[in-house]
């Protein structure tokens, strides 16, 4: 009896939402009342430069996504998932304007989590890659914005030289991220991706018509209004928008270590249909 | 002077010839006598001399930004080797010892050959695991390599692998051990250096089973020495294995024809092409 106790207190406790700070930068961090502050706040704030005179963004980083790297949208949490409030800003439910169909594929691939290409150590995508539980590191090489993240050793190299995008007939994991500046604000324009990806942990998908594009805009010494956009006329009725906070990483002496994924993998087989057609 | 001179005096002497009398050296280094003199740098592996000035970073320092990669076969093997299936023959690139040979204690000597018959499942690499240092850096396959003033990053195609290099005083993470180790760099002059440790024991140096412990230290010289070439250079130490430290040396070059990596995600196409590459449960 104790122990079946302790179990179900358990479980309950992970059902509870993952506690987040009430605020970011000084903005709550509701997403659509975050995005409303922050931007507010961007407008008087004075980013520091780099040699290029361009914002500095270097430096370790950490997301307050609101638990989205389980579910962009509000939900009340599944196997493995807790509770999340969401971070879409537009549409104004919050909720991805799927096409009836990818809905109905939606919800089928939510029951498969074991699916989830994060859970096999794929690259994670955009704007996936940034709602890591994890950090990462921004440099800025001349003509360039690197990210290099702690999570699966995963890379953006972002070049700003205005050069052009791949074209359509390469598809790829990591996608052709292109940045250029938008006065103050990063913006990468996400086009070449495969469309195998998923948002989050809960079947949210993409197609290789994804178009993505990301802004990147600091109003405080140490937080970036992240918002991004998606576009992909196959699967959703428009496109939508989802914002959260970047906060910067001041632990002192603070480095990143590695993050092997496939190496140290041991048990995926346990949940997928390649050795024991477990889940299907 | 004398010598160069002996060498023009010598019109019918072929390049053959001139790399016999190089290979020649070592051998009589070992007949009995006295003690024989430090063998002369090899000519035909020697680092071009630095009078190329490279572009430079506004400190100064040189800029070796680009996107490089081998022209050899050190991925196959660091030593001297003829083809074999699926192997290109290659020159070997151990310009330390002199002979061009792996200076491993006989145990280890015999782990190697246990890895060399079973490489075609055990190399690291068939798994499509990270490749660890310096193999990642002679891979058939691009790297790009981005630098400001305090930070070089070393990006590569293969299995989405990224290098951060801190130029700044860093403390080292007591204890750690990683597939890619734990780098630290410096400036020699207009050379780069990078030492790192912390390295598992788990990554080979080829595909043909040449290995190393965890007591690894590898220290890499990077030279632009041309305006398409970074002589790269490792030295590995590691007494558990080898009896002496040993050092590869090879160009990278420049690509010209790429103006981003792309993409090499190795375990993932496996796992689409039917064939998934999966760890044993430590319970089975």
């Amino acid at each position: 009896m104790a122990l079946a106790a302790l179990a179900v207190a358990a479980h309950l406790r992970a059902q509870e939402p993952i506690p987040q700070p009430r605020t970011s930068g000084g903005c709550p961090v509701e997403s659509r009342a975050f995005y409303e502050c922050a931007m507010a706040k961007a407008k008087t704030f004075k980013a520091p430069r780099t040699a290029e005179g361009r914002p500095d963004f270097q430096g370790y980083w950490r997301s307050r996504n609101n638990g989205i790297a389980y579910d962009v949208e509000p939900g009340s949490g599944s196997f493995s998932v807790p509770p999340t409030a969401g971070e879409i800003i537009d549409p104004a439910d919050k909720k991805i304007p799927y096409q009836p169909w990818a809905l109905a594929k939606r919800n089928e691939l939510r029951t498969k989590g074991f699916e989830d290409p994060q859970g096999h150590c794929a690259p994670s995508g955009a704007p996936r890659k940034n709602n890591t539980l994890f950090g990462w590191r921004i440099i800025q090489p001349k003509g360039y914005v690197t990210f290099l993240y702690e999570s699966m050793h995963d890379y953006r190299i972002i070049p700003t030289d205005g050069r052009k995008h791949l074209p359509p007939s390469i598809k790829m994991w990591h996608g052709d991220p292109i940045g250029h500046w938008d006065g103050d604000t990063l913006v990468v324009d996400y086009t070449n991706l495969n469309g195998k990806h998923w948002f989050d942990m809960s079947g949210n998908f993409q197609s290789e018509n994804i178009h993505v594009v990301e802004r990147y805009t600091m109003f405080t010494p140490d937080t970036i209004l992240f918002v991004a956009t998606i576009d992909d006329s196959t699967l959703y009725t428009r496109p939508w928008t989802l914002a959260f906070s970047l906060e910067r990483n001041k632990e002192p002496g603070y480095y990143q270590l590695e993050y092997a994924c496939h190496e140290g993998e041991r048990d995926l087989q346990h949940f997928t249909d390649d050795t024991r057609q477990v889940g299907r | 002077m004398r010598s160069v001179g002996r060498w023009l005096r010598t019109p019918l002497l072929s390049t053959a010839a001139f790399a016999a009398a190089l290979l020649a050296a070592p051998v009589s280094a070992d007949q009995a006598g006295p003690p024989p003199p430090p063998p002369p740098a090899a000519p035909a592996r020697a680092a071009t001399p630095a009078r190329y000035a490279p572009p430079r970073l506004a400190n100064g320092k040189p800029d070796l930004q680009g996107i490089w990669q081998v022209r050899n076969t050190a991925n196959w093997s660091l030593q001297a080797h003829g083809g074999s299936y699926k192997t290109p023959a290659g020159l070997g690139v151990v310009v330390d010892p002199p002979d061009g040979s792996i200076p491993y204690r006989p145990e280890a000597l015999a782990i190697k050959q246990k890895n060399w018959a079973s490489r075609e499942a055990e190399d690291p690499l068939e798994k499509c695991y990270l490749a660890g240092v310096p193999r990642t850096m002679y891979l058939p396959y691009p790297l790009q390599i981005l630098q400001t003033e305090t930070e070089v990053a070393i990006v590569s195609e293969y299995v989405h692998t990224w290098r951060w290099i801190p130029l700044t005083p860093l403390e080292r993470y007591p204890g750690y051990e990683s597939w890619m180790g734990d780098p630290r760099g410096w400036w020699d002059g207009d050379t780069l250096v990078i030492e790192t440790v912390g390295h598992n024991d788990q990554t080979w140096f080829d595909h043909a089973g040449n290995f190393h412990s965890d007591a690894l230290t590898v220290v890499e010289r990077l030279t632009r020495t041309a305006a398409d070439v970074i002589t790269y250079e490792a030295t590995m130490t590691d007494s558990k294995v080898f009896t002496r430290p040993w050092t590869i040396r090879m160009p990278l070059y420049l690509h010209r024809d790429m103006d981003r990596i792309l993409e090499n995600e190795c375990y993932i196409y496996a796992e689409e092409a039917g064939k998934p590459i999966r760890g044993q449960h430590p319970n089975e």
